[in-house]
């Protein structure tokens, strides 16, 4: 399961693939684990970054090694799944500011299925924090036809970070009880979900204030 | 092995035991073979003869890829000997005399069969039917073979409805096309052969193989949209799918198969008089009993699906059927599906309930249009309410994790805020169809849920209480003032009510959130405002155990003291008096909370507090006791800090700085209910407390000088008392401005201009001569900060520093606009200032055509008008000297001619309309007050340069020299979208 040069692990581990159109953050995503991010090693025989991810559970560590195949869009058509093979759990990553990316789902999920049959799959919606959405929560539905089960994730800002492997650990231990005892370290967060609340409410009068005054602009749409 | 396999062998590793070098080696070479020419050949050779799984896998996705993107250039033999050899291996066939490998495939992993389908499909897509029109029946002669061979065939019908017809994914008209020809061939040669060899497949397996069984009905079901449907819903297929759903013992796998069939049987489309009799004809009611199983086994849940997809085509029949015997039965099969639903709804997992969510969703608001309800509807409506209620229950395992908030507290909150978010919709949609039977059944879970065992009382309160709140939503504003319905017994009971469970985080705040939701009925029944207020002050509010709900609680109250004021004043000394405790705990020194940070603080009891006393109907003596009685202690605080901010090492400086910034934010908060009429005019001694305050929190800037979170919590001081101060404040604002103006990082100076615009809009010239004395300051800080180009964000994303760049360019932008639009222009040209004008104009020039926020263009283009009015008087000499031809030569040409030229000027955009209204204005100016030189340049020079034919430039001339601004504006806007054709890239401006 590890690459070249990679140390095993004597707890359990498993492979995971990220997949998804090119640009949605599945890159971003897999390197906010810092310390996964120090041990990666860069495959380039098949273009693919294996990134091991350590977790703590209450039923003690586990690995999840991510198969990140970056640039795997650009064979167009034709996409090599061989990465996939062995593949025992998995990501599909898209990203709510771009519709396309989204209705290409089904299909990653089809070519996914095919080489992995029967593996827990996560659906994740990246960029949650950019203010201008094109895929509105309620438009998700893919994963309700499949059975997968859908985050809505925040790569940049860490948000719900832990909440697809928390799932997929539950899933392949068969303990849906199964909890993480420990957050991972993680790069801090470049943005802010919500830009303190706090600052806005004491801003509040002033930006009444300091708006430009009304225009008499009764004639802008004739 | 030979040296491909090898190859293959190590360019598979996974283990780690290769390393990188050898690995791109083996990839190089196998590289090498896919480009010779006899590479189809090798391929079909090697998965007749290897025995190894990574080689079989390898030259399927060979024998693929070469498919589909050399499949035009391939030679005729070529093609006959991939589809023979592909054929061979599907069909368990020997692709030479001499071997028996294909067994060996089709015994091989999935991920292997798959691709072998994949590689069929590839051919069926450019083959089928002209080339290879015997594919599907040459296939179903092979089916006899058994059960791998019919794997394989599911396998080939599975990726070609995927790959080829299925909607679920995206397509090319070319692909959807060709997806019609291949279904129109298959109807017409092949289909009924294959549902036939279906039944026959099902019928013999069924016992001996039933996971081959299941597997066919999986493929058959993804056809079943597009064939004939009497081939399925016949009475042989059909008795055949109820058997093997209702023998018990069979393998739930295949019951689940064969109830998906049926859900597909029963969604295909088709017009609701025929469907109506297959639905009245499939005898549903047999498999009711079914849904009573194990909630967890996949039998339930397929068949939970089909009764709900069932309910659904039966209401859409009820509604789509024009005749009154149609839409009564209908609705009969659907009062018989019913029950069933609900018990699924009531017993499934919540991934499923979604489902029926929606379902009953479209149920209910069938309803809205009826003028009344009949009783099984009625039932009905009450069944759901139940499943609701049982649905949006907490499970007690996580009480005490909910209660803490802990990690899994959370977790557990947040599914649960996700998922009652549909729940409630439907709520309140019962709600306004039925809104006794609604009510009638909250009032009853409250009182059943007080009376449960302590084991699940935390939950069902909750719960109870959690529909009552969300029901408000759908209420009218009028329903809750006057209590309509039952509102009226059910807001005083529970407003003098304290649950057992009270304690539990979760109760707390919802029962808090669910009397603020009602309080308006307080405001019209006053006899309850004593309720009200025990409610939000005693231990259930203010004085709750958990700090989240106290914290909560101050907010609410707050919010109950706006509305209810006029109506509060003789309960202030009652209030003052139960807040007094949390008053002096929170101006207890070190309270400062650390692990609550955010809007809910704890100050908004103070609002609350000024709201309160803060009233001109409190007698003054009162007033400004209660006031000065809140503000000493606070202002103490402050004062004693202040005294010991040098002796203190650098830890408790720290401390002491959290320290103050709590008591600004009490200070700030409390003088929110304090007006301008009544602290200058009425009660000035009100004022006087006041601008002592102000004195002190001063001395804050001087003591604590460069503390970014207390000059923010002063500057906020400084604008609540603007505010409440008016021009009294003046006297205070030359030391106020002087220590703010103290500081020059971005950030500090975006806050300080902020507070600029906000005196200049208050008291406009009234603030000239201060102004006078620090724009200078500010021109040479700003310009200093800003840079002189473009301020660049780059690919990707924008760091602090430059969004806080961006953020200063823009308020100063304003600044700058507040203070051309109050009639300060003149400061620009004051002696000290002057010097900055050449760096002004720039900054607006560029901002007015490029800035990316097309208000922001308009405010500078404004700026540009306000400018040339004030320093160009009707009589009299020019003030600015060159003004007069920068705004000519470039204002004119950059701003009014080129920026709009550029196709990124977007006419159809409703902030650009209004931009462009104003640079149509600026011309008018120009013209006005320069005439012919502006004239004569805009046109002579300007309109050459974009290839402005003559006549249209008359034409402006004319409109222009008119009196119809209007007229102007749309004739500039047809000129400008002829011109732009003609640039053909030829303006460089951008």
């Amino acid at each position: 399961m590890a690459l070249p040069n990679q140390q095993t692990v004597e707890y359990p581990s498993f492979k995971l693939v990220i997949v998804g159109d090119g640009g949605t953050g599945k890159t971003t995503f897999v390197k906010r684990h810092l310390t996964g991010e120090f041990e990666k090693k860069y495959e380039p025989t098949i273009g693919v970054e294996v990134h091991p991810l350590d977790f703590f559970t209450n039923c003690g560590k586990i690995r999840f090694y991510c198969w990140d195949t970056a640039g795997q869009e650009k064979f167009g058509g034709l996409r090599d799944d061989t990465s996939n093979i062995h593949g025992q759990c998995a990501i599909i990553m898209f990203d709510v500011t771009a519709r396309l990316t989204y209705k290409n789902v089904p299909t990653w999920h089809r070519d996914l299925c095919r080489v992995c049959e029967n593996i827990p799959i996560v659906l994740c919606g990246n960029k949650v924090d950019v203010k201008n959405r094109q895929v509105k929560a309620k438009q998700v539905t893919f994963h309700r036809k499949k059975n997968l089960q859908y985050y809505e994730i925040s790569a940049k800002s860490n948000y719900n970070f832990e909440k697809p492997f928390l799932y997929l650990a539950r899933k392949l231990a068969g303990d849906p009880n199964l909890h993480f005892v420990e957050s991972p370290a993680l790069a801090p967060p470049e943005v802010q979900i919500d830009l303190a609340a706090q600052q806005q409410h004491e801003a509040e009068l002033a930006a009444a204030a300091s708006q430009p005054l009304p225009d008499d602009d009764d004639e802008a749409f004739d | 092995m030979d040296d491909l396999e090898k190859a293959i062998l190590i360019s598979f590793d996974e283990s780690g035991a290769v390393s990188s070098v050898l690995k791109e080696q083996a990839v190089a070479f196998i590289q090498q073979i896919k480009e010779t020419p006899s590479i189809c050949s090798i391929c079909v050779e090697k998965l007749c003869f290897s025995e190894l799984v990574q080689v079989h896998f390898w030259c399927l996705q060979c024998l693929h890829g070469g498919l589909r993107i050399k499949y035009s250039s391939m030679t005729p033999e070529e093609k006959t000997f991939i589809r023979k050899s592909v054929f061979s291996l599907a069909c368990c066939e020997p692709v030479h005399a001499s071997n028996s490998n294909s067994v060996r495939i089709l015994e091989g992993p999935a991920f292997i069969k798959n691709k072998l389908a994949q590689v069929v499909v590839t051919l069926i897509y450019f083959e089928y039917p002209l080339i290879w029109p015997s594919v599907f029946v040459d296939f179903l002669t092979n089916l006899s073979k058994g059960a791998v061979v019919i794997d394989m065939f599911c396998r080939v019908l599975n990726v070609l409805d995927d790959e080829l017809i299925s909607l679920d994914y995206p397509r090319s008209g070319d692909d959807v096309t060709l997806s019609g020809r291949i279904k129109d061939a298959m109807r017409g040669q092949c289909v009924p052969q294959i549902v036939g060899a279906w039944y026959d497949i099902v019928s013999m397996y069924r016992n001996s193989n039933p996971e081959l069984c299941s597997t066919v009905l999986d493929s058959m079901r993804r056809y079943i949209s597009w064939i004939d449907i009497g081939l399925i819903a016949n009475d042989a297929f059909t008795m055949l799918l109820f058997e093997l759903m209702l023998v018990d013992g069979l393998l739930d796998q295949l019951r689940a198969a064969a109830a998906g069939v049926v859900l597909a049987v029963v969604s295909k489309r088709m017009d609701y008089k025929s469907k109506l009799a297959l639905l009245q004809s499939l005898q549903i009611r047999r498999v009711f009993r079914l849904v009573a199983g194990d909630s967890n086994s996949e039998l339930v849940s397929s068949v939970a699906s089909l009764l709900t997809g069932y309910a659904t085509e039966l209401l859409e029949c009820s509604k789509r059927l024009n005749s009154e015997a149609g839409k009564g039965v209908s609705l009969e099969l659907l009062n018989e599906v019913l029950p069933s639903v609900f018990y699924v709804m009531q017993n499934c997992e919540v991934d499923s309930a979604l489902g029926i969510l929606q379902f009953l969703s479209v149920y209910v608001s069938t309803m809205k249009s009826l003028p009344g309800l009949t009783e099984t509807q009625l039932l009905h409506v009450g069944q759901i309410l139940e499943v609701i209620r049982a649905q949006i229950q907490f499970d007690p395992m996580y009480r005490s994790n909910l209660d803490s908030l802990d990690k899994i507290g959370r977790e557990e909150e947040d599914r649960m805020v996700e998922f009652r978010k549909d729940v409630f919709v439907l709520l309140c949609n019962i709600g306004r169809v039925a809104p006794n039977l609604t009510q009638i059944f909250i009032r009853n879970s409250l009182a059943s849920a007080v009376s449960s065992s302590e084991d699940r009382n935390a939950e069902e309160v909750e719960a109870s209480l959690s529909l009552f709140y969300a029901l408000g939503e759908s209420l009218t504003d009028d329903a809750v003032r006057t209590g309509s319905g039952l509102l009226g017994e059910l807001v005083p009971m529970l407003l003098s009510t304290t649950f057992p469970c009270h304690s539990n985080r979760l109760v707390a705040l919802v029962y808090l959130d669910t009397i603020t939701r009602y309080v308006k009925f307080v405001s019209e029944n006053t006899q309850y405002i004593p309720m009200a207020l025990c409610a939000f002050l005693d231990e259930r509010g203010v004085h709750h155990p958990n700090v989240n709900v106290s914290r909560r609680a101050s907010y609410l109250f707050m919010r109950v003291v706006k509305l209810l004021k006029a109506k509060l004043v003789p309960y202030i000394e009652t209030i003052l008096q139960s807040l007094q405790d949390t008053v002096v705990q929170f101006t207890k020194m070190g309270s400062a909370s650390k692990e609550l940070p955010g809007t809910e603080d704890g100050t908004h009891v103070f609002e609350a507090i000024g709201l309160l006393i803060g009233m001109e109907d409190v007698p003054p003596e009162k007033q400004s006791d209660y006031l000065s009685a809140l503000l000493t202690p606070l202002c103490q605080q402050v004062e004693v800090a202040l005294l010991n901010a040098k002796s203190r090492n650098p830890e408790e400086t720290l401390a002491q700085i959290e320290n103050i910034q709590q008591m600004i934010t009490a200070i700030n908060a409390l003088s929110k209910g304090f007006s301008e009429r009544l602290a200058t005019a009425s009660r000035p001694g009100i004022g006087l407390m006041f601008k002592k305050t102000l004195d002190i929190l001063l001395q804050v800037l001087v003591m604590f000088p460069k503390i970014q979170p207390l000059r923010c919590k002063v500057t906020s001081f400084i604008h609540r008392m603007v505010d409440t101060l008016g021009n009294s404040v003046f006297p205070y604002l030359p030391k106020a401005l002087g220590e703010l103006l103290g500081e020059s990082e971005p950030k500090e100076l975006v806050g300080f201009l902020v507070l600029l615009n906000q005196l200049i809009c208050k008291f406009g010239t009234g603030v000239g001569e201060i102004l006078e004395a620090i724009y200078p300051v500010i021109a040479s800080r700003a310009f200093n900060i800003l840079p002189r180009s473009d301020i660049q964000s780059g690919p990707g994303g924008c760091p602090e520093e430059i969004r806080e760049l961006l953020e200063l360019q823009r308020t100063f932008l304003i600044f700058l606009h507040v203070m051309a639009t109050h009639e300060l222009s003149s400061i620009f040209l004051s002696p000290r200032s002057s010097g900055y004008l050449d760096l002004m104009m720039q900054l607006l020039l560029y901002a007015c055509c490029n800035h990316k926020d097309i208000t922001i263009r308009k405010a500078c283009v404004q700026i540009f008008i306000r400018l040339i009015r004030d320093w160009f008087p009707d009589h009299g000499k020019e003030k600015v000297p060159g003004f007069r031809s920068f705004i000519i030569e470039a204002f004119a040409m950059n701003c009014c001619l080129y920026s709009v030229l550029d196709k990124s000027f977007e006419f159809r955009d409703a902030n650009t309309v209004v931009l462009f209204g104003e640079i149509v204005l600026a011309q008018k100016v120009m013209y006005e007050k320069f005439g012919n030189d502006f004239l004569l340049n805009f046109v002579s020079k300007g309109f050459p340069n974009v290839h402005c034919p003559q006549d249209l430039a008359e034409q402006y001339c004319q409109k222009l020299q008119g009196n119809d601004l209007k007229a102007l504006k749309s004739f500039y806007q047809s000129l400008i979208e002829k011109l732009r054709p003609q640039q053909n890239g030829s303006l460089v401006f951008r």
